[in-house]
């Protein structure tokens, strides 16, 4: 994992220097931007303090404002989605890392894994096992769910993305789009339309812990997405095998000429990539308990940008990226846009979300973490 | 060091044509590399010398000819076997690893070898060659300076424990100070036992350093002979520059990728 | 999922053009149908001059939508357009089941069978309900339409079928923008020729405000839309009578139908501490809020309440919804009879379950049962049989009967038709899910409270 980008002599963001007409735009939207965050949250503080003070009820005279449990409970759900924003993001990160495209069905891989641990689940709820020994269950939804994802994933690559090495990077990524159809018109005509649900899990994992309150679904959530992140470190970091991947990622040629077998190496990040996504679509099981086709689709659009706002490539930047929408969005609507009187905010979190995006790309354009890449290496 | 004329060749080019495409890249070429011996081989832009490289390594097939490493025909080989074999390259401009560590960048050289104990020994080794580089181990490798860069290079090819180093153009890209430097570490490590097959196109310089050279022309092996021999021949301007005065730092053509 | 569907409407639309071509090829080796269909619908004066012929058989209608021929041994062509795919469609596929049934009930109209065509989807979305009527539309021999389920489709499917002259009947829109707000204003999305046998949502709402303010005894309440008109239109109904019962609303807001994480919507109507919740949407955002709201501080013993778009087994099967109440159409239909077919609803249900294997998911079925026959009747009013054993019918006349219905006994109760379309019953129960697989069947029956205007 990189810490920092290198001193590659890459022009920061002239914010403050404006030099051409773009720039002068650009400064002039950022500068908007924070504006707005800036009222919008010391509205929020207003709201806070006193939802009768008269700066809270300029900005919405309908203002409540939120009690601190309320507001603890927004933060935690929004880390828990964004965990899984980040576990997803991996994929989409690792890929665009060694093949330099985006792998637009990586959210159909997370369907996938989800859909998995349902059919799993349901198996194991049937035969008793589930309620009587819900973690050994857990664990092994777990297993057979990365196994399946990682196996889509990999045959995915074997299938669409190998014949296509070597052909204009719009070429895989437009492949990667029909994928993704296929994949979650396989998911209707395999399992029907209609949503189905994980069993009913224990009351400890529903019940609110005395620490912080938070559920237990979302404290297991927050920890295995933690340590599944831990453990993807350790694996590209440590070992031979994630030396080869970053190997791959910077100089397949030269790779290669270490004695790496590149296609291998490829087929292995798609495995890991597929594996984090199966794992990430357990945890989605076990905190919504539904599934449905396109389950995929929004988490796996919102994991892409998470991995483009923590710098495309870079993993550390993709767990931070996920984090940073997932609480974005769920903190966004009420922290910044209710208070400032737009209605229906709720509504928005999906806009909050991509406009955080936007935000991150108008500022660092090579996002949180990222580097700036040379021209020729855009897709 | 003397060549070992009357032994089999270690790295061998027999009749070897290559093609990209419609160009006919190189047309009959037979080279043989002894154990021990520093041979260079020169060219102009396009002459095929990078053609040369990949074919040996196995990046390109050969159309007809064969290549030959100690002993055996790899022509249906990959590049991982060879390299397994004992060949291995110094690329053009480096080309480490950047966003790496300087020690991963050396780990990976040796990437096909299980001897955690000759790798640790290995490594204590390009330390003592290269004393800089040992105090550079946790930086990124792209944080190093060009000969910085260098001593990595060749240390990571060092790693795979090669009986025979190709070297793709050297000085390519480095300042004049460096490229002295960079020629005094090739002989250095020749000293030490390598087998060093280098090609360049700075001819003086490396004529300075080799036992012998070819020198190739549109493909073609035009000159063969010992580095005095060539240094002292008048044909060696005329039909490796081919008249033209371009410098050796020119991009290669286009015919010839890479 | 959007894209999914831009796809989609992208095929129909493509399947459109093909029938289209089709059509037109026909032309030149087949124009007895079309001149025949032209002149009719075109020349009042040679309807007029065969009017002594046709004596013996009055109809309805002045010809001024235009008149369509069926030729000797052809078939009247209806169309089912419900939504028989996706998240909705155990709502969509008994209701297009019970068009099927009501045609077989209620046999030929003078003598000429009824075809109903393929079942048109209308994907419960405005770009599903406009990508179908097209193709509708685009075969003129078409009269009338059973559909659409989903008010969001009949948004855009109502006004382009109903400029073709066709009516449209539904047996699952509720939104009152579709008819009228049952006190003389025509709805913005109401359109001449549409008509429905499911109830206005403001019988609805006025029915769950009624029961949460009356009976549950509760004065502050939020309710939760997704944006579509039905469940926007519901909820807003909802609001309006429950401010108008003397309750609070303390607040009203919207979700996507594609959210998981449902707390910062929750949280947000937890700021204002209500009683009750009512959240008149679909699955799986149903699912979600179902499941998340008692972890929300401040929801943890509000009480929960949902509408006929979430009734049903599959819902009334999770674990979460244990407990809530649901507002619905009344299901108990008892011994109403259809009097053009003189069937009971337990000779549909035996009829029903002998052809699908199932019984239906959804109430509506009656619904669409009704639906159908109605405009069965209405097209042999407004038909006759010319000398040379064609059928004509005036389309203005399958309108003025529709208009005219009065006392129609149906599966569901009563029929009247008022002046904006809307032809239901309005009697609608909440019942309470008993929790529990087992006990979805009989909590759908589980009638707590019920309303009649």
């Amino acid at each position: 994992m990189d810490e920092g980008a290198p001193p590659s002599g890459a022009p920061r963001p002239r914010l403050l220097r404006p030099r051409t007409r773009v720039d002068w735009f650009l400064t002039v939207i950022r500068v908007a931007v924070l504006i707005v965050l800036a009222v919008g949250f010391m509205a929020f503080i207003a709201q806070e303090i006193n939802p009768d003070n008269p700066f809270a009820r300029w900005a919405n005279p309908d203002a409540t404002g939120l009690t601190g449990a309320q507001f603890r409970g927004l933060v935690i759900s929004g880390i828990a989605q964004g965990s899984m924003y980040g576990l997803i993001a991996l994929g989409y990160s690792m890929v665009y890392g060694v093949l330099g495209f985006i792998n637009f069905a990586h959210g159909e891989v997370f369907m996938v894994g989800a859909m998995t641990g349902m059919i799993t689940s349901n198996k194991l709820a049937d035969v008793g096992l589930w309620e009587s020994n819900f973690i050994g269950s857990l664990v092994f939804i777990v297993v057979v769910s990365i196994i399946v994802s990682s196996l889509t994933a990999v045959v995915m690559e074997r299938v669409a993305y190998r014949p296509l090495r070597g052909a204009p990077r719009l070429i895989p990524l437009i492949t990667s789009i029909g994928v993704s159809f296929f994949l979650q018109n396989a998911s209707v005509v395999l399992l029907g339309p209609a949503s189905k649900s994980y069993p009913n899990v224990p009351d400890w994992v529903k019940a609110k812990h005395t620490f912080l309150q938070i559920e237990g679904a979302k404290i297991l959530v927050i920890v295995v997405a933690a340590l599944s992140m831990a453990a993807l470190w350790y694996y590209v970091d440590r070992t031979k095998t994630g030396k080869a991947m970053r190997a791959v990622a910077e100089d397949a040629e030269i790779a290669s000429l270490m004695g790496i077998d590149v296609n291998r190496t490829i087929v292995k990040v798609f495995a890991v990539g597929g594996a984090m996504a199966g794992m990430a679509g357990i945890l989605w099981g076990i905190l919504f308990r539904s599934v449905i086709h396109t389950t995929g689709f929004l988490p796996g659009i919102k994991a892409f940008s998470a991995a483009v706002v923590g710098g495309i490539g870079h993993l550390g930047g993709a767990m931070a990226g996920g984090l940073s929408i997932g609480v974005a969005e769920s903190v966004g609507p009420l922290l910044i846009l209710e208070p400032l009187g737009v209605s229906g905010v709720s509504q928005l979190r999906d806009a909050v979300a991509f406009s955080m995006l936007i935000i991150v790309l108008l500022v660092r354009p090579a996002g949180l973490f990222g580097e700036r890449l040379p021209a020729e290496d855009r897709a | 060091m003397s060549s070992s004329v009357g032994r089999i060749p270690l790295l061998e080019m027999r009749k070897v044509n290559a093609h990209y495409g419609a160009v006919h890249a190189l047309r009959d070429v037979d080279l043989s590399i002894y154990e021990g011996e520093l041979v260079c081989l020169l060219g102009g832009n396009a002459s095929g010398k990078s053609t040369t490289l990949k074919t040996l390594l196995g990046m390109l097939k050969p159309t007809s000819g064969e290549v030959v490493l100690d002993g055996e025909v790899v022509n249906d080989r990959p590049t991982s076997y060879r390299v397994a074999r004992g060949i291995t390259m110094v690329p053009e401009n480096r080309r480490l690893f950047k966003r790496l560590t300087v020690r991963e960048n050396l780990q990976l050289g040796a990437y096909l070898r299980k001897d955690s104990d000759g790798i640790a020994a290995d490594l204590e080794r390009v330390y003592e060659l290269f004393p800089r580089v040992k105090e550079r181990l946790g930086q990124k490798a792209g944080t190093l300076s060009g000969g910085e860069q260098q001593m990595v290079a060749i240390g990571r090819a060092l790693m795979s424990q090669p009986r025979v180093l190709l070297m793709d153009e050297p000085s390519m890209g480095l300042a004049p100070a460096l490229v002295q430097q960079n020629f005094e570490l090739i002989s250095q490590i020749h000293e030490a036992g390598m087998t060093v097959f280098m090609v360049e196109q700075n001819a003086n310089m490396a004529l300075g350093i080799a036992d012998r050279g070819w020198v190739l022309q549109t493909g073609r092996v035009v000159l063969d002979d010992t580095a005095e021999a060539l240094l002292a021949n008048p044909a060696l301007r005329t039909s490796y520059l081919g008249g033209s005065k371009d410098s050796g730092d020119a991009a290669e053509g286009s015919g010839e990728p890479g | 999922m959007r894209m999914n569907k831009k796809l989609l409407a992208l095929l129909a639309a493509l399947f459109a053009l093909s029938i289209f071509a089709a059509a037109c090829g026909d032309d030149g080796d087949d124009e007895t149908t079309d001149t025949a269909a032209a002149p009719a619908a075109t020349e009042a004066p040679a309807e007029a001059a065969d009017e002594p012929e046709e004596e013996m058989m009055e109809h309805l209608g002045d010809g001024s939508l235009g008149v369509v021929q069926v030729e000797a041994g052809g078939a009247v062509q209806i169309r089912s357009l419900n939504a028989i795919t996706g998240d909705v469609a155990f709502f969509g596929l008994p209701l297009e089941r019970s068009v099927a049934l009501a045609i077989e009930d209620y046999g030929p109209i003078h003598g000429f069978d009824v075809d109903l065509g393929t079942g048109l989807d209308d994907l419960c979305s405005n770009d599903g309900g406009q990508a179908a009527a097209q193709i509708i539309v685009a075969d003129e021999d078409v009269l009338g339409v059973i559909g659409t389920s989903c008010s969001g489709a009949a948004v855009a499917a109502a006004p382009l079928i109903t400029d073709a002259g066709m009516v449209l009947i539904s047996g699952g829109n509720t939104s009152p923008a579709l008819t009228s707000d049952l006190a003389g204003t025509a709805g913005e999305n109401y359109s001449v020729g549409y008509y429905r046998t499911a109830h206005n949502d403001l019988f609805q709402g006025a029915a769950m405000a009624q029961f949460v303010f009356g009976e549950l005894g509760l004065t502050t309440a939020a309710a939760i839309h997704d944006g579509d008109p039905y469940t926007q239109g519901l909820a807003q109904a909802f609001a309006d009578a429950f401010e108008a019962e003397g309750g609070t609303v303390t607040g009203f807001t919207a979700v996507n139908k594609e959210d998981t994480d449902m707390v910062p919507v929750l949280t947000e109507v937890a700021a204002g501490a209500p009683e009750a919740l009512f959240f008149p949407i679909f699955q799986p955002a149903g699912d979600f809020i179902a499941d998340q709201a008692p972890g929300v501080s401040g929801l943890e013993n509000t009480v929960l309440l949902a509408a006929d778009g979430l009734l049903n087994t599959n819902y009334l099967a999770l674990p979460q919804t244990a407990g809530m109440y649901f507002s619905g159409p009344d299901t108990r239909f008892g011994e109403n009879v259809n009097q053009s077919t003189g069937k009971t609803a337990q000779d549909f249900l035996a009829a029903y379950e002998e052809q699908w294997g199932e019984a239906p998911a959804a109430p509506f079925w009656a619904h669409g049962y009704d639906a159908t026959t109605l405009l069965l009747d209405a097209i042999a009013a407004a038909s006759s049989v010319d000398a040379d054993g064609n059928l004509n019918v005036d389309r203005q006349g399958i309108r003025d009967h529709l208009n005219s219905v009065e006392g129609y006994s149906g599966l569901i109760g009563t029929i009247n038709c008022d002046d904006f379309g809307d032809c239901g019953a309005a009697r609608i129960t909440v019942v309470q899910n008993l929790g529990g697989e087992e006990n979805a069947e009989a909590s759908m029956d589980n009638v707590v409270f019920s309303f009649a205007p």
